[in-house]
């Protein structure tokens, strides 16, 4: 399961109080990969999800004296990230304004162990093709449970949406995915 | 009906939403339809194989052209409210004298697994602490700014003969009827098998021995005839020429004036802990009790790699109490403005304090 820095708290006071790059370094290195997957699968170009990544911990850096009076920074971060990746997509687009819904989101149920046979290529394929044809919203939804390890008020407050929506989305996405496993297995 | 409810519930215990009641709910359900553990099992599936593929962003590269990029950000933050010095180079110049060291003691090593009779040489820089295992088996931790040298065939003879500069801690092995000799331009051991750390760094007036278990034989260099026997938990001081906690610079006593002095090792105790002040540099930690900025610059030089240079009287003044682990100079230098009010510039290996 994603792992969870235990001294977050602490690698923030480091920033805030002592200016301490490596402390930065650490949360650079525990941020980044969620931040850059999530703004990889807003932009869909490996070079803007980076630059955007990059902005997104610059800021941090940039706003350190004020970060210990943040109470999530994850969400902080991911809120930052939607932000910076939606304006992208403003520029980027000739179209009025871009939302969250017109965006294309893709799931990757990829690199299974080799060991486990339960699903194979065919069922993978099929998964993946159920999860395609979900809601932009939901999928993300899907995304930053599954993927980040987020809690369902963290998601609710990056995508600005009710926990209660979270919920239904993620119950959504994985009846789709049990759907097509109750056909294969023949199960109830 | 149920099977949607059993859906929805995964669902949950999935993202780790599910309270206490949910998941009683969930295993009751489950217990009447046995296929849904099919479900149950692929979820979980599917959920850890995207989790694992989270570490495959070359992270340190990204930091380096992430710094790289900002780095007018990055430059000297501590200083930021009085001038911008920046240096991006800092971290070039720590990284070719890291590769350095390493190349010295990688020759040194090689010295002496192929030399025969020959002198081994053993050198830490400045910020550089090592450990090592001398042929007889003895431990040896090097500080920094130290130098060890020894022939490499010591196991073979009969008397196990070190030379030393600077400061290091012995983990002698016990050989009966083999001592283990120790020599510093001011001070020398002998020891058959025990735990000491001797201080002895040219540049300054005193050297120190404080010894851990078993019993050593100090002797002054030039006075042979002399000698001390120190019993575990004590420590032995040699001073020479003028004290160097004299303020008085000009006020020089006779160079061959000598002082000894024998005391007990008495732990520090800062916050929950107690350290040994003298031996604690080899678990990397830096421990000082109420020690004065003057007295702490050489420690803190050679702990950090860096020049210090003093140029007020009052900050020099100032007493601190600490323990430094991991903390680079900036931070322990902020933290240590927070106990007694200094300003400090950084430059390259330069600190100015003001």
């Amino acid at each position: 399961m994603p792992k969870r820095l235990p001294d977050l708290a602490d690698l923030i006071s480091r920033i805030t109080l002592y200016d301490s790059e490596s402390a930065y370094q650490q949360l650079f290195k525990f941020l980044f990969p969620s931040l850059y997957r999530f703004c990889y699968c807003l932009l869909r170009s490996r070079e803007l999800a980076e630059e955007t990544a990059n902005d997104v911990m610059i800021t941090l850096w940039r706003n350190r004296q004020r970060l210990m009076d943040i109470q999530n920074i994850s969400v902080y971060a991911f809120v930052i990230a939607r932000n910076l990746s939606l304006n992208t997509l403003n520029r980027h687009s000739r179209r009025e304004l871009v939302s969250l819904d017109d965006i294309h989101v893709d799931i990757a149920l990829d690199t299974l162990d080799p060991e486990q046979i339960l699903i194979n290529e065919e069922l993978k394929r099929k998964l993946e093709q159920a999860t395609a044809t979900l809601p932009n919203r939901c999928k993300l939804v899907f995304k930053l449970i599954k993927e980040d390890g987020l809690s369902y008020r963290e998601t609710a407050d990056i995508l600005n949406i009710s926990v209660k929506t979270v919920d239904a989305h993620l119950v959504t996405a994985v009846k789709r995915l049990t759907a097509i496993l109750k056909a294969e297995f023949k199960l109830m | 009906m149920d099977s949607n409810k059993i859906i929805e519930l995964l669902a949950r215990k999935m993202a780790g939403e599910a309270t206490a009641t949910e998941l009683e709910q969930l295993n009751e359900l489950m217990a009447g339809y046995p296929d849904t553990v099919y479900y149950e099992e692929i979820l979980k599936e599917i959920w850890q194989t995207s989790a694992q593929n989270n570490e495959q962003l070359p992270l340190d590269e990204l930091y380096l052209r992430h710094q790289f990029r900002y780095y007018v950000d990055f430059a000297a933050p501590a200083e930021r409210p009085v001038s911008k010095t920046y240096d991006p180079f800092e971290k070039l110049l720590a990284g070719a004298a890291g590769i350095l060291v390493i190349l010295l003691i990688c020759f040194a090593w090689w010295y002496i697994t192929d030399g025969d009779g020959v002198k081994t040489r053993i050198v830490a820089g400045k910020g550089i602490r090592k450990k090592l295992m001398l042929p007889d088996g003895t431990l040896v931790w090097l500080n920094a700014g130290s130098q060890l040298s020894y022939s490499s065939d010591l196991n073979k003879k009969k008397i196990r003969r070190v030379y030393l500069t600077g400061e290091a801690f012995f983990d002698v092995s016990h050989r009966s009827n083999r001592p283990f000799i120790v020599r510093t331009d001011k001070i020398s051991v002998k020891v058959l098998g025990t735990a000491f750390n001797i201080q002895a760094y040219p540049r300054e007036h005193t050297a120190e021995a404080t010894l851990l278990r078993g019993s050593i034989e100090l002797s002054v260099n030039d006075r042979s005839g002399q000698k001390v026997i120190l019993s575990p938990s004590e420590k032995f001081a040699f001073t020479t020429g003028r004290h160097s906690r004299s303020g008085k610079k000009d006020y020089v006593r006779n160079p061959r004036d000598i002082r000894m002095m024998i005391d007990h090792v008495v732990p520090v105790k800062i916050g929950q802990k107690e350290y040994i002040e003298e031996t604690s540099w080899k678990d990397d930690r830096l421990v000082f009790k109420n020690e004065s900025l003057e007295e702490l610059k050489p420690r803190l030089e050679r702990w950090f790699n860096v020049q210090i240079h003093l140029e007020s009287d009052l900050p020099s003044k100032y007493r601190f109490t600490g323990v430094f682990t991991k903390e680079s100079i900036t931070e322990a230098l902020t933290a240590m403005q927070l106990i007694k009010p200094f300003t400090f510039k950084l430059k390259a290996h330069d600190v100015i304090i003001y």
